[in-house]
């Protein structure tokens, strides 16, 4: 990682010449190089197959590199020891597609498991979950289950936990892919507002329209290799 | 204190919302346990019996009339005096002519044609019980050195051998029996909550998914399978308990068998099997999650110990 030296440049996560290959050659990640600031908003967007969940799997080093570098909130996860994965992971918020709820607790439960892992006191606990519901707008719901919850209230859930304990980085790998666009526009706001406060967000998506309408860092993917990079971008090359 | 309560409440809260799967779980052990208690019940069962048919009388001398045909008057009290003194015999009792014809009269009721006899004819005997039955031709021997007063002698010893060796036999295919029931119980037990952890695998990756550690994920598994197995085995026990002591009372006036297994029996294994069914549980818990905890990059083996 850039030594501390460079402080205000430091990166919150940083490829450096990441290559994944999977059993069976499956080349996922090419010789990947992205540098990404805090309270930075950025879109990986690229066809199905183009390595966008495997490099969210990389940063939460549910997968290691192949060769290269990654660092996530200034630790090097390819020396990590494996123990100290679960204390990464607990500054990092992650949203995905598929909600990853624990269907035997309630909505209140769920958001609350992420700080009770972290050894939060109760006193503690109860209120933060309370702010928390109550900036995805599920307050009224805390105590319902998620099989009660509309997609789109699954993935306020899956939002309000990732965002509990404030993490600095939030990783979330097509969050609005199985929503209808009105509740997609709802979950973005959503992301936008926590970007906002100055948490570092990375989003794996190939909805066109949220990408085109968020206007945001955008690094297209293809076979694995970054193909673009741009600061303000849409999901197609030379779009106006 | 509150990390150990909140892992607490999610064994219970866990185990109260997976009814169908802990009850799974619960009667797995159930069935597994009781099917090798109540082997091990049958044992003891057997075990008592044999003893029991060991007690009592081994050898019977049959004594020539005291006072008549050269015997004196005084050699029965003598040879009785005499054999309490030798080593193999435990104790000796002596039996009069007017004991044996109410004896006689006894196992005879009812048959009047055998009850028809002069009971002077009926003779007086000496029975003995030996230290050890083995050492039933030793004592045989003596007495019938003793011809001037002995008239026969007879034993039961041969058939208690033959009873002591199907006893060991008995005993050791109980024993075996049990062995190997409890280790199905253990592989049973094992698998059935390998499977419930398998339905909750979705469960174990989002834990990690938040970074729970290792031990905060499998903690309220642990413990799951701790109190699923000590239920599981209460259960058999109590169950098997029940079931022989029914038993015993339905079966009371059977001569021949008897059915009554002492309660500290069933204290001292039952126990055992509280232990062993709880066991179990952890044991099961353990390896049903080492592969979820394994598999996955990062949450490995190596955490210290009461990192959490």
């Amino acid at each position: 990682m850039p030594s501390g030296c460079e402080t205000s440049f430091v990166p919150m996560i940083r490829l450096e010449n990441v290559t994944k290959v999977y059993e069976g050659g499956t080349i996922a990640a090419n010789d990947v190089s992205i540098d990404v600031q805090k309270g930075e908003f950025v879109f990986l967007v690229g066809a199905s197959g183009s390595g966008k969940s495997t490099l969210i799997r990389l940063m939460l080093r549910e997968e290691p590199v192949t060769r290269g570098k990654v660092w996530v909130a200034g630790k090097d996860l390819t020396t990590l020891p494996k123990w100290k994965i679960p204390y990464l992971r607990r500054s990092v918020g992650t949203v995905f597609q598929d909600y990853k709820l624990l269907p035997n607790k309630t909505v209140a439960e769920n958001v609350a498991f992420a700080l009770e892992v972290l050894g939060r006191p109760k006193s503690v606990i109860g209120p933060q979950v309370a702010q928390v519901l109550d900036l995805v707008g599920l307050a009224e719901m805390s105590q319902r289950y998620p099989r009660q919850l509309s997609g789109g209230e699954q993935q306020r859930v899956s939002v309000a936990r990732a965002f509990a304990n404030r993490p600095p980085i939030m990783l979330c790998d097509e969050p609005t892919g199985n929503l209808d666009p009105k509740t997609s526009v709802g979950i973005m706001k959503l992301l936008d507002r926590i970007s906002r406060t100055g948490t570092t967000v990375i989003m794996a998506t190939h909805d066109h329209a949220i990408v085109d309408a968020m206007q945001r860092r955008v690094v297209a993917l293809h076979e694995g290799r970054v193909v673009r990079d741009e600061k303000v971008g849409r999901y197609e090359q030379g779009q106006t | 204190m509150s990390r150990a309560f909140f892992l607490l409440r999610e064994a219970v809260v866990n185990l109260r919302r997976n009814l169908l799967v802990v009850a799974g779980s619960v009667l797995a052990v159930f069935i597994s346990l009781a099917l090798a208690f109540g082997a091990l019940v049958v044992n003891e069962i057997l075990r008592v019996n044999t003893i029991a048919w060991q007690e009592g009388v081994h050898v019977i001398a049959f004594l020539k009339d005291a006072g008549s045909n050269g015997v004196p008057s005084d050699a029965h009290d003598t040879l009785l005096a005499n054999v309490r003194t030798w080593d193999e015999v435990e104790s000796a009792g002596y039996v009069d002519k007017s004991e044996a014809w109410i004896e006689y009269q006894e196992i005879f009721a009812g048959q009047d044609e055998l009850l028809d006899i002069d009971p002077t004819i009926l003779p007086a005997s000496i029975r003995i019980e030996l230290v050890n039955i083995e050492l039933h031709p030793s004592v045989e021997f003596r007495l019938e050195q003793q011809q001037q007063v002995v008239l026969k002698v007879t034993t039961a010893a041969e058939e208690i051998e033959q009873l002591q060796n199907l006893s060991r036999v008995l005993n050791l295919l109980g024993i075996g029996m049990a062995i190997i029931l409890g280790l199905s119980a253990m592989v049973l037990i094992a698998n059935t909550i390998r499977l419930a952890i398998y339905a909750r695998r979705d469960e174990v990756e989002i834990m990690k998914l938040v970074g729970a550690s290792n031990w905060f994920i499998r903690i309220p598994f642990l413990l799951e399978g701790f109190i699923e197995g000590l239920v599981g085995a209460a259960a058999a026990v109590f169950g098997v308990w029940l079931s022989a002591t029914f038993l015993a009372r339905a079966l009371q006036d059977l001569a021949l068998i008897r059915f009554e297994v002492a309660n500290d029996f069933f204290f001292q294994w039952g126990v055992l099997f509280l232990v062993f069914g709880a066991t179990a549980g952890v044991l099961g818990s353990l390896l049903g999650l080492s592969r979820y905890l394994r598999d996955a990059e990062g949450v490995g083996a190596d955490v210290p110990a009461g990192v959490v």
